[in-house]
């Protein structure tokens, strides 16, 4: 079977279009917010399908070359907390600020792009 | 009978036993309602008054479920009596009116008096309304904190002692308890090991003095809100977290959004809180943005032993998303890229 048709993320764009264009402006108090939230709920969810895979696959590569052998990203992130916890990197070493700045800047172009300043729509980018 | 009509029959039942009759409740209206404890605004009829109230409530089915409550928040006595010695110190806290009792069926909480004006964070920041308040807001909390740090502890034996380094041992079990490990959490958790300051003085603390628990009207700030968190501490915890970026709310100065960081601290020396070392507060700015990083993977992670299949609310879940905002801005301030 093919990927079914249509693809993940143009469901989520239809939801998000109704909620966010029909159903929000007739709301109003506690269900307005709530509402508001799930929207961009949604729209988090739709840029990790599109985004997640290639922040894997490189954050991956950088947690091989930090710690210096090969794994799955999640078993080599939890490695890499526990040699944190454990005192085995200085607070300052560049290479893992610069590994945990590029790791927080990719999360927040699927869970908060305002924050860095990065467009709403990952296809803009 | 709808849940709102049988909440509605229980809170006017309440109302005529602590303040009198008739105890007709109006305009019921939920303000905000999240996994824990959920706001109610409300107008109850008390002999010929009409009388503008609030309700603040962890239902009674989530009573026990909540880590943090009992442990570390306060139940709604201790809260009663810790504004009315807020009240004595000169701090604008709402008066209390009812203390939720188990006749009352309606869980743990209190009834507050109801203050007109604005509590969303990116509306004080950017309304026209409050314009003309705005310039004076940093130094309005800087007087407020001066304050609350005054406050007499005597009778309020419940507030528990919280140093630094027993504020890090909490959120350290907290990232535990979690279960999910994240790099940039320990090492935020190391770096405050290795920064603990020494405190000027240990006094009581509000835990969550910042923008968005703050009641402003255009005359600046008419009350402080929501002091679950207070505890006996270090009072540059407060002056740390008023300037989190997180309750900037896209606003563009360090306090709040809405000010600058000298108003606050001569503000606050001024009003006899004790002189102010920049660099300690940014410690627990630092340390702030590690702490509410946990509270939203906590909150994203639910109820630890929830029940399966229990209802998450989406606010909750959507909190923890929110983890990469605050870790981020740590990295800002220990690396001098911050302001």
């Amino acid at each position: 079977m093919p990927a079914s048709k249509p693809s993940a993320p143009a469901l989520l764009d239809a939801a998000i279009d109704y909620l966010e264009r029909e159903l929000l402006p007739t709301l109003g108090g506690y269900h307005r917010f709530q509402c508001r939230v799930t929207v961009n709920v949604l729209a988090q969810v739709r840029r990790e399908l599109v985004l997640a895979p290639a922040q894997a696959d490189a954050e991956r590569a950088r947690l091989v070359s930090l710690l210096g052998h090969p794994g799955e990203r999640d078993e080599l992130s939890r490695e890499l907390a526990a040699r944190i916890r454990a005192g085995e990197f200085a607070l300052d070493d560049p290479a893992l600020l610069e590994h945990l700045r590029r790791s927080l800047v990719e999360a927040l172009r699927i869970n908060n792009p305002k924050w860095i300043g990065a467009p709403e729509d990952p296809e803009n980018f | 009978m709808t849940e709102h009509d049988a909440f509605q029959h229980k809170l006017e039942a309440a109302v005529r036993r602590h303040l009198g009759a008739p105890g007709e409740v109006r305009a019921l209206v939920r303000l905000t309602g999240g996994a824990t404890k959920a706001t109610w605004s409300f107008d109850a009829v008390v002999g010929t008054a009409t009388l503008p109230l609030i309700l603040q409530q962890t239902p009674p089915e989530r009573l026990g479920s909540t880590p943090g409550r009992g442990a570390v928040g306060l139940h709604g006595a201790h809260d009663a009596a810790l504004l009315e010695a807020a009240r004595a110190a000169g701090v604008p806290a709402p008066r209390v009116r009812i203390v939720l009792d188990a006749d009352d069926d309606l869980g743990e909480g209190t009834v507050t008096e109801r203050i007109t004006g604005e509590t969303l964070g990116r509306k004080i920041n950017t309304e026209a309304r409050f314009a003309a308040a705005r310039p004076q807001l940093a130094a309005q909390c800087g007087s407020i904190l001066a304050a609350i740090h005054r406050i007499d502890p005597t009778g309020l034996d419940f507030l528990t002692e919280q140093p630094a380094p027993a504020q890090l041992a909490m959120y350290r079990t907290l990232a535990d308890a979690c279960d999910h490990p994240l790099p940039a959490v320990e090492l935020g958790l190391r770096w405050v090991a290795e920064h603990l300051p020494k405190a000027p003085r240990t006094c009581v603390v509000h835990g969550d003095f910042r923008n968005g628990n703050l009641i402003v009207g255009d005359d600046g700030v008419r009350c402080v809100l929501d002091w679950e968190l207070a505890h006996r501490g270090d009072p540059m915890l407060d002056l740390g977290w008023l300037c989190v970026k997180t309750w900037r709310f896209g606003g563009p100065l360090p306090v709040g959004g809405f000010g600058h960081r000298d108003d606050l601290f001569r503000a606050y020396e001024r009003a006899g809180g004790g002189s102010v070392d920049p660099a300690h507060v940014r410690f627990w700015e630092a340390f702030g943005c590690i702490k509410w990083a946990l509270m939203c993977m906590h909150k994203g992670l639910g109820d630890l032993g929830a029940v399966p299949g229990a209802r998450r609310n989406v606010e909750a879940v959507a909190i923890g998303r929110r983890i990469e905002e605050p870790l981020l801005d740590f990295l800002d301030l220990i690396t001098g890229k911050g302001d």
